[in-house]
């Protein structure tokens, strides 16, 4: 307790602490932003491929029915 | 006749003790009183008199002490938390299982607000650092800022904190009190006119192989840029997988249930290790719910502040609110956004969208204990 109480009563500025764990703050938050990017753009390319398979399927089908209407 | 008195004169000779049955019984108040976190909080408060008894067996050691046999609170704790922290761990099959991605799906970019809910954690770190405490021990009470247990605990063992004790008991009391602190920040953070702000929500169906693929997306995504989260978030995406995958409903389902009680139930009892009176009671315990606090109010202003921000370019407006959901809490932040939504406007629902935020902080949160492991190694 006596530690704290010094170092509380320290408390200046202590730049070598500072600079370390503001390091820590940008350096953190940004990789967080760039995992959550690269997510969000994953999941962005992802729905967008999903998407699209699906349309083509669906036009596939329409083509086949197309052709079977016609040939009956 | 002397052995009849033996625990009277140990409590003589350590009256922490008797403080530590009052924050036991405190614990237990809160539980059922209140309903705050009873799932946890009792096992704790309970855990807290058990481990503060005189001689108590349960908390016997050999290691430490020859004469002892092994208790069955401290062979839990070695087995269950320290050794590989399976127990906070196997809870986030748990908890992946429960979530439903879905409305972070239909509207990707809430997943911002839940990296900016994280600032609270770095500022505290900021602050405990400067306060004096090491920087193990600084990271590991910023992390409750993460809203999350789990997450805390493993951190805290991993990085061989001096307060894991303290930081896990402040880490899962303040869960309880994410709906009496967010909405006053938050109310002091945003103005009327942006609380009602309406948000349209698309229910949009999403497909199945997208559901399936997110969990493994984001396991790839978080295991090459912050492997030391995978433990955290591939727990958290596999449980995710069992619930979405549709061929293992009775597998979920006992992971959403049974599963997850039991691991709650021994976490709860298995903490109160660390809830000795020698350990416990100290200065540093009041500083670290201190900070605790200071950590959940600035992930709080630092979601709305993000939100807020995104407004400025997005056409389509977010309700800043949202920002408050951005903490990992599930599902206690989206509930509070909702109900000051509904205070606000009462046609005004923003649940689903809260709901996004939320579990994306979920995500986030588990990410950012493992950056932490991760910045931290490089730092030592």
């Amino acid at each position: 307790m006596l530690n704290f109480l010094l170092a509380f009563e320290n408390l200046k500025f202590d730049a070598t602490v500072l600079r370390h764990t503001l390091n820590f703050l940008w350096q953190g938050l940004l990789a967080i932003f760039v995992v959550i990017g690269l997510i969000i753009l994953a999941v962005k390319i992802t729905s967008l491929v999903i998407n699209k398979c699906d349309e083509a399927k669906k036009k596939r089908e329409v083509e086949k029915n197309d052709s079977q209407n016609k040939e009956a | 006749m002397d052995f009849l008195l033996e625990g009277f004169k140990a409590i003589g000779a350590n009256p922490k003790m008797i403080a530590m049955w009052i924050i036991g019984g405190v614990l237990i108040y809160l539980a059922i009183k209140k309903d705050m976190e009873p799932a946890l909080l009792l096992p704790m408060g309970f855990g807290a008199i058990l481990v503060n008894l005189p001689l108590s067996p349960v908390i016997g050691d050999p290691s430490v002490n020859p004469d002892e046999h092994l208790g069955i609170i401290t062979s839990l704790f070695k087995v269950g938390i320290e050794a590989s922290e399976a127990m906070p761990l196997l809870l986030f099959i748990g908890i992946g299982c429960m979530i439903d991605f879905g409305p972070l799906l239909s509207n990707p970019k809430l997943f911002i607000l839940g990296g900016a809910a994280q600032l609270g954690i770095f500022i505290t770190i900021i602050l405990a650092a400067l306060i004096g405490f090491p920087l193990k021990d600084a990271a590991s009470i910023g992390i409750i800022g993460a809203a999350d247990g789990p997450t805390a605990i493993l951190v805290a063992m991993k990085l061989a904190s001096n307060y894991v004790g303290p930081i896990m008991v402040v880490a899962y009391s303040y869960m309880a009190l994410v709906p009496i602190v967010q909405p006053a920040v938050v109310k002091l953070c945003t103005t009327k006119k942006e609380r009602l702000i309406k948000m349209k929500y698309n229910a949009k169906q999403i497909p199945r192989l997208m559901r399936i693929l997110f969990p493994i997306i984001v396991t790839i995504v978080s295991g090459i840029i912050a492997p030391d989260s995978l433990s955290l978030v591939g727990m958290l995406m596999f449980g995710n997988l069992l619930r979405e995958c549709g061929v293992l409903s009775s597998l979920s389902e006992t992971a959403q249930t049974t599963f997850s009680n039991i691991i709650t139930l021994l976490l709860g009892i298995t903490i109160s290790f660390q809830m000795q009176a020698d350990a416990f009671l100290s200065f540093e315990t009041l500083i670290i719910m201190a900070l605790g606090l200071f950590a959940f109010v600035f992930d709080t202003v630092g979601g709305v502040m993000c939100a807020k921000l995104m407004n400025l370019f997005s056409k389509e407006k977010i309700n800043p609110m949202l920002g408050a959901a951005g903490i990992s809490a599930f599902p206690m932040a989206a509930r509070v956004v909702e109900k000051m939504g509904i205070k606000e406007d009462p046609s005004n629902h923003l649940l689903m969208h809260a709901v996004g935020a939320n579990v994306s902080g979920q995500i986030a949160s588990a990410i950012v204990g493992g950056l932490i492991l991760g910045l931290l190694g490089i730092y030592a």
